[in-house]
């Protein structure tokens, strides 16, 4: 029955997705209610296990390709932080989604690869070994592409271009770190601490380091590592809800969380440690945190601001990762959850402006708070917690990851510490610049401009709202959520 | 500890004021009524704290943030004076602003604003670790922000942008320091003397030092110490006078509380004497008050003349403390107060005259003292204690700054100290008492005939009075507040 | 002797027979004489497989009972077996495929001689893998050059006659080194069967006579095939070849014909040469490196073609190139990851060139990217089969191509020299195919420029729907279930030795 509960949320949406390419066009109020079915349906079964079975499960093999190469499904602690909050995501992004695709062409499309993505997202977070995990981040980007295509436009066609040479490029020096795991470790299985045999002939210590460092930028794509980034502020063409849980969560969140895999759970942090390969990939994450945020001061197109902003809060996860120590995996989780709701929250927030208003630009939105009330102070919360100002979940994990930076000590934990505290003031530049004009519109702007513009309904609504609440709840209280992350780290957690 | 609840009430309280008049805005209510709520809450928030602050050494815990941030609330000499100080001038300015924001909009905004950051100082004031400092020093800061931007126009707004940017880049200069010195036991409660953890730092010096020295720079930005002090003549002068007031005379002792608090309750004294960062720091702020003073003196916009004059007073403090002595931090104490209220007196005047003609420049103000005598007679003396002539509040702070200069054993700055101080007060006569002069005396040519008066109300004139009379009072009646600072002083030295 | 035993020589003939039957025979009759015999030579194929599976060894058969050293034998293990079996699949499943484009691109006189010319091949190339003696080996190659070139030309338009003549120039070159280096063989061991020429050349080894003309055999052979099975840098007959014929014979050329010059080339070096000599013999290195260059190159004048027939043909100069360059890592594990790379690319290159005719179909048949915008909506079949395909070619999970880029970076870890160079190549080589592969893909499914009528989907054959469907099948077997075949291999490359 437990194995059954980890692979069915992981089958039932993709099965669903394709299903729904069967029902016809024409019937384009049952997508929704099918979609929301299928997901409601995969969240309450992830919540099954991780409320109920967790520990007992060993884990669910579905097939094996070849030799070692088995799917295989377990969910450990990483796996249920991942899950459970994808499984939390979702259905409120699917709610979102409903009212911001109501009257689209190719609704049942969107839905259909939009559950898909659901299905194969959890499949990244159960995977129990990095094949399987290489499986789904393949398949991530097979079903998330039609997403990225779906207007059709021009600009649609090259930014989804992009993203899949990217993607696929990406994958092909992750897989080189497959090969090299299958080869020299003891088992694929993740396994705290890594999983490398130096007793296997021909291990020599450098060439796994380079595999490890391609492998990393491999990852290092989806999770927009500079120089590899550059698809994540050309898929914002993208419909707001696929920007917001795709480009902002669900698929650069599975890179970040690949890379953690990957560190250490396949090669060991341990072995890492103070390696040239260490400093080299703390080094880029560095260079993308001061990139992303400078660059997210620089655009004004709003989408893309904030994709920039994605940019740089996921080199912070990494920051996090790369620091090679529990502290530092715990830190990078708080952060993958924490910014996961600030930034679904500000994206659905913008979406919202640009389904209500039709504005895209940050320089349009002069008074739009008056406007929109609900909608910009959940705004405006986000922004806050984004830049790290205490009391909001955002504080909580910079603390950690600054912690866990000084920890590492030496000139690159000064570093660390200074970059996230440059990003953190570009942050606040880019996300306070947007309120001040929200609320303080310059005098003399036209105000019946923004004549019949007014809140969305409930169905986008809510789910900002309670993203909000989220994060003011995380700000608050995160105690309990953070033993949890340093069990996890520490290995106690499975 | 024992946990004692009442210390919320003062924190909380006008928050709460403050988010209810900002609802009040779309009631359908009389202006009058909307004020005496306004009204109310600041007499209030007076009472309950000085009700808190005669409660003697207590302390209350809020909530456990994380592991190892708690936020908690205690009451010390140091957290009586700023929240005694603040809480007293809010009232006060509070009337002018109730006249003065009439010909302004959004009243009920600027209110509830205004009535938010009163908690959020006070909430600083009792602040009993830095991480808890550190989360109300947030709040302060965009909470005031709204004050800077009231009157919406392109200017206003860009330098609220600036000050905002200043004060986040400040207080994440300051994290940076909070960052590197929580594993040494820096993120416990405040104890006069320092609470790092010697078996920790030791071997750890340069990072030590390093840290202190950001986080002085950091909160330093607050109190307009250069090289971060850029926002501070942009961003006073354009908010509404009683903001600007406040501003300029509060919250920039906010950045000191937190320096003082930093250097004095966190690191301790004695860790950073005769170390590189209190001769860097000594150095910034003899640059601050030199350069503020000159800047202040070439100004002709009046209240943009001011700021330059609070950026060089703040740096007065700042100097005092930077001395690690005893006398020069009595002084600084002292001075504390002192030039609260003599700022907060400048800036209401200076809006009491635009808010009558609308005249924005020195020059503009010849024989203004014919017009508004009681204005300019609060505006004079006032001039003449930040000068520091005696017998007024300012010479004494001055004088214990330049004692404890002398006798603080710091070569080159005991003397150059003094000697700076003294070329900053000729400069200070140089920039404020042209005023008095032409407004007083506006020379023969001055056409009598247009002369009209226009004093303002009552509500404006009587905070000024008050003030002015409190700056000069206390000039010959220094005991109490000398008292409090010796006290604090004592156990830190 | 087993009944079974039999079969490889009744395949060999059963084929060659039909060949010779359709030429009195009418289209459509040799049509299906064709497609019976080709269902036939998979049954026994299977059968060959599942005995050799069974006994665990191989066995050799003398045709014509001419004793050694003079006879003609052929010899058939797991790999032969494995090998013709997948061959048949391939073949039936393009010749399905292709089937109505066969009747409307051939001269309705001629189409008998098509089927001829398929049976031609099918023959010479099951000989070719089921051979035992240099000079069978040779004649057979030369039968399946003229049936080759027999296949480019029967479209007969201007772009086949000089692609068959390019072709045959190649062809014909490569074939003449292979018959040098035969005689040289010859001379310098007296044998032309398989196992008594390896005893002798391993004494000439041993002896260390003859250092000089062993290499040049080793050298001659290894080009002279390589010419024929189109590895950088002698691919230049490939784009045009391909690119042109009719759907069936491309898929057929570009999945079978040069494989099977490859798969003798393997069996050559193994059952002949003896691989240990041809390792130490550095001309593997030389494969090598003109294998990793061919992926490179290959993908990069992919890249840059706007016919998409022209891009799917040079993306088999990329894919041959992976297969030289698993052979040049000189491993048995490179060696087998070759193989199984015969049989990636065989099912994922005739389903692409399947599948892209179906798109073709749906826009007015042309094969431009522009025209081909939107057809995947118009020929789902096809387009989901073309995508599939091109997901493989990149290395997706589950398919075929990840299975074996995954062997092929498992052999390079394994040649420390070799290792950092492939895989490199590999990562480098997977991106442009994703380039290529993938824009295509996108722009299929991308809007059209113009309308097309609702007719245009009815354009489109049931057979080539069905024969797509059967390609994603076999890839999908390929990709999830590759274990079994993967130890046929290992099974198969240790009885050569």
């Amino acid at each position: 029955m437990n194995q059954l509960l980890l692979v069915a949320p992981v089958l039932l949406p993709i099965a669903g997705g394709i299903l729904m390419l069967m029902i016809p066009e024409k019937e384009a109020r049952v997508h929704p209610i099918f979609t929301e079915l299928i997901v409601l349906a995969s969240s309450a079964m992830i919540w099954a296990v991780l409320f109920t079975g967790r520990e007992q499960g060993n884990g669910a093999v579905l097939f094996s390709m070849a030799g070692n190469l088995k799917v295989f499904f377990r969910m450990d602690g990483m796996g249920a932080v991942f899950s459970g909050l994808v499984s939390v995501l979702w259905p409120l992004a699917t709610l979102y989604a409903f009212e911001y695709m109501e009257g689209d062409r190719r609704g049942r499309e969107f839905f259909a690869f939009y559950t898909m993505t659901y299905g194969v997202t959890l499949g990244i977070a159960l995977s129990g070994n990095l094949v399987t995990l290489y499986l789904f981040y393949e398949l991530l980007t097979l079903v998330t592409f039609p997403l990225v295509l779906h207007d059709r436009t021009k600009e649609a066609i090259r930014a989804s271009r992009k993203y899949l040479y990217y993607s696929i490029g990406g994958a092909a020096f992750a897989f080189i770190g497959l090969v090299f795991v299958l080869i020299y470790g003891s088992t694929a299985d993740f396994t705290l601490g890594g999983v490398l045999n130096k007793g296997v002939p021909g291990f020599d210590t450098n060439v796994i380091l380079f595999m490890y460092v391609l492998a990393f930028f491999g990852f290092g794509v989806k999770a927009a590592l500079f120089p590899v980034h550059s698809w994540l502020p050309s898929v914002s063409v993208a419909p707001t809800p696929v920007t917001a849980l795709l480009h902002a969560v669900a698929v650069v969140k599975s890179g970040a969380f690949a890379i953690l895999r990957l560190t250490y759970f396949s090669y060991g942090a341990d072995f890492l440690k103070g390696t040239w390969a260490h400093y080299v990939v703390l080094g880029a994450v560095l260079v993308t945190i001061v990139y992303g945020s400078t660059m997210a001061v620089k655009e004004v197109h709003f989408k893309r601001r904030l994709a920039y902003s994605t940019i740089s809060n996921l080199s912070y996860v990494l920051l996090g990762a790369v620091m090679m120590s529990a502290a530092g995996m715990a830190a990078a989780l708080s952060h993958l959850v924490f910014h996961a709701f600030m930034k679904i929250c500000s994206f659905f927030c913008a979406g919202a402006v640009m389904h209500q208003a039709g504005r895209n630009y940050v320089y349009e939105l002069d008074g739009i708070g008056k406007k929109m009330p609900v909608t910009l102070a959940c705004f405006t919360i986000a922004g806050l917690s984004l830049t790290g100002i205490p009391l909001f979940a955002g504080f909580i994990s910079k603390w950690n990851i600054a912690q866990a930076a000084v920890g590492l000590g030496g000139i690159p934990g000064f570093l660390a510490a200074g970059v996230l505290l440059y990003s953190a003031l570009m942050t606040g530049i880019y996300m306070m610049t947007v309120v001040v004009r929200a609320y303080f519109p310059k005098e003399g702007y036209d105000e019946t401009a923004l004549d019949g513009v007014k809140e969305p309904g409930w169905r986008m609504l809510t789910p900002i709202v309670i993203f909000a609440a989220v994060i003011l709840f995380f700000g608050l209280y995160s105690r309990p959520l953070f033993h949890f992350l340093q069990q996890t780290a520490g290995g106690s957690g499975i | 500890m024992e946990q004692d609840f009442l210390l919320l009430l003062p924190i909380f309280f006008p928050m709460a004021a403050g988010i209810l008049t900002l609802a009040l805005a779309k009631a359908k209510m009389g202006r009058k009524a909307k004020l005496t709520v306004v009204f109310g809450a600041l007499v209030l928030e007076l009472l309950f704290t000085i009700l808190c602050l005669m409660r003697g050494d207590v302390s209350v815990t809020l909530w456990q943030l994380t592991d190892t941030i708690r936020i908690s609330f205690h009451v010390d000499t140091i957290s009586r004076i700023f929240a005694g100080l603040s809480v007293s001038v809010w009232l006060l300015v509070g009337c002018f602003a109730f006249s003065y924001m009439s010909h302004e909009e959004h009243e009920e905004r600027f209110f509830g604003f205004y009535l938010i950051v009163e908690g959020a100082l006070t909430a600083l004031s009792f602040a009993d670790n830095m991480v808890g400092f550190y989360v109300f020093f947030e709040v302060m800061t965009f909470t005031s922000l709204p004050l800077v931007l009231h009157e919406m126009t392109k200017p206003a707004i860009m330098a609220g942008l600036k000050y905002l940017f200043y004060s986040v880049a400040g207080a994440f200069m300051a994290l940076f320091g909070i960052f590197f010195l929580a594993g040494y036991g820096a993120i416990g409660s405040f104890q006069a003397g320092g609470i790092l953890d010697a078996s920790a730092t030791a071997g750890h010096e340069g990072l030590l030092l390093a840290s202190a020295f950001m986080m002085i720079i950091g909160f330093g930005t607050k109190a307009g110490m250069f090289p971060m002090h850029g926002w501070l003549p942009t961003a006073h002068p354009e908010a509404p006078a009683p903001a600007s007031a406040v501003l300029s005379g509060v919250i920039t002792k906010m950045g000191v509380l937190a320096v003082i608090r930093v250097v004095y309750y966190v690191i301790g004294p004695d860790i950073l004497r005769r170390t590189w960062v209190q001769t860097v720091w000594m150095i910034l702020t003899l640059t601050t008050i030199f350069l503020g003073s000159m800047m202040a003196y070439k100004e002709k916009i009046m209240k943009k003349r001011l700021a330059y004059s609070t950026v060089s007073q703040v740096s007065y403090i700042l100097f005092g403390l930077s001395l690690l002595h005893p006398a020069a931090f009595i002084g600084a104490i002292a001075h504390v107060i002192f030039h609260s209220l003599v700022k907060n007196t400048l800036f209401l005047g200076a809006g009491a005259i635009i808010y009558k003609t609308g005249k924005t420049k020195v020059a503009e103000l010849r024989g203004i003292g014919k017009e508004m005598p009681v204005t300019i007679w609060c505006f004079t003396l006032v001039s003449i204690t930040l000068v520091g002539i005696p017998p007024t509040s300012g010479f004494v702070s001055k004088w214990y700054l330049a004692t404890g200069a002398l006798s603080s054993g710091t070569g080159v700055f005991s003397w150059l100290g003094p000697v700076i101080l003294l070329i900053s007060a000729l400069l200070t006569a140089g920039y404020l008492l042209p005023v008095t002069i032409h407004g007083f005396f506006p020379g023969a040519d001055y056409d009598y005939g247009s002369l009209e008066k226009r004093e303002p109300s009552a509500l404006m004139t009587v905070p000024m009075i008050l003030m002015t009379m409190g700056a000069v009072a206390l000039g010959m009646f220094p005991g109490v507040i000398l008292n409090a600072a010796s006290a604090a002083a004592e156990l830190l030295f | 002797m087993d009944f079974v035993c039999n079969f490889p020589f009744f395949s060999i003939i059963l084929a060659m027979f039909c060949g010779i039957l359709s030429s009195v025979l009418k289209g459509p009759w040799a049509k299906r004489l064709c497609l019976f015999m080709v269902t036939a030579v998979l049954v026994m194929s299977s059968a060959v497989l599942a005995y050799t599976m069974k006994t665990g060894t191989s066995y050799t058969y003398s045709m014509g009972h001419f004793p050694a050293p003079w006879g003609n034998e052929i010899r058939a293990g797991v790999l032969e077996a494995l090998t013709a079996t997948g061959f048949s699949v391939i073949m039936l499943l393009s010749l399905l495929g292709g089937m109505s484009h066969i009747f409307t691109d051939v001269e309705e006189t001629k189409t008998n001689l098509f089927f001829i010319l398929v049976d031609l091949l099918m023959s010479s190339l099951l000989a070719l893998i089921y051979t035992n003696d240099l000079f069978t080996a040779y004649v057979f190659v030369e039968i399946n050059t003229i049936a080759a070139c027999g296949l480019i030309m029967i479209k007969q338009d201007g772009h086949g006659i000089v692609a068959a003549i390019r072709y045959m120039v190649m062809s014909l070159l490569g074939s003449g080194m292979f018959l040098i280096s035969l005689s040289m063989l010859y001379d310098i061991t007296g044998h032309l069967l398989m196992e008594p020429a390896k005893e002798a050349v391993g004494a000439i080894v041993a002896s260390g006579s003859y250092e000089v003309p062993l290499l040049v055999v080793i050298a001659l052979m290894s080009v002279g095939l390589a010419i024929k099975s189109g590895l950088y840098p002698f691919h230049s007959w490939i784009p045009e070849t391909y690119g042109y014929a009719t759907p069936a014979a491309s898929a057929i050329l570009s999945s079978l014909v040069s494989k099977g010059y490859i798969f003798l080339l393997i069996k050559v070096f193994y059952r002949v040469l003896g691989y240990e000599n041809v390792v130490s013999s550095k001309v593997i290195n030389a494969l090598f490196v003109f294998g990793l260059v061919g992926m490179i190159v290959g993908s990069v004048k992919a890249i840059k073609q706007t016919d998409t027939r022209k891009m799917i043909a040079y993306s088999s100069v990329a894919q041959i190139g992976y297969i030289y360059m698993g052979i040049g890592l000189g491993t048995k594990a490179g060696m087998a990851a070759a193989v199984f790379h015969i049989f990636t690319h065989a099912a994922t290159k005739s389903l692409l060139f399947i599948s892209a005719v179906g798109l073709y179909e749906v826009s007015d048949g042309k094969a431009d990217y522009r025209s081909l915008r939107g057809s995947g909506y118009r020929n789902r079949a096809a387009g989901i089969a073309f995508a599939v395909g091109a997901l493989s070619m990149v290395g997706f999970p589950m398919l075929s191509g990840f299975i074996s880029k995954l062997m092929f970076a498992t052999a390079a870890v394994q040649s420390p020299h070799k290792m950092v160079a492939t895989i490199l190549g590999l990562a480098v080589s997977t991106i442009l195919n994703a380039i290529y592969f993938l824009r295509l893909v996108i722009s299929i499914y991308s809007p059209a420029e113009r309308e097309y009528g609702a007719d245009m989907s009815h354009q489109a054959s049931r057979k080539l729907k069905v024969a797509s469907l059967l390609f994603i099948i076999v890839n999908l077997v390929l990709g999830l279930f590759s274990q079994p075949i993967v130890n046929a291999i290992d099974a198969g490359l240790s009885m050569f030795v």
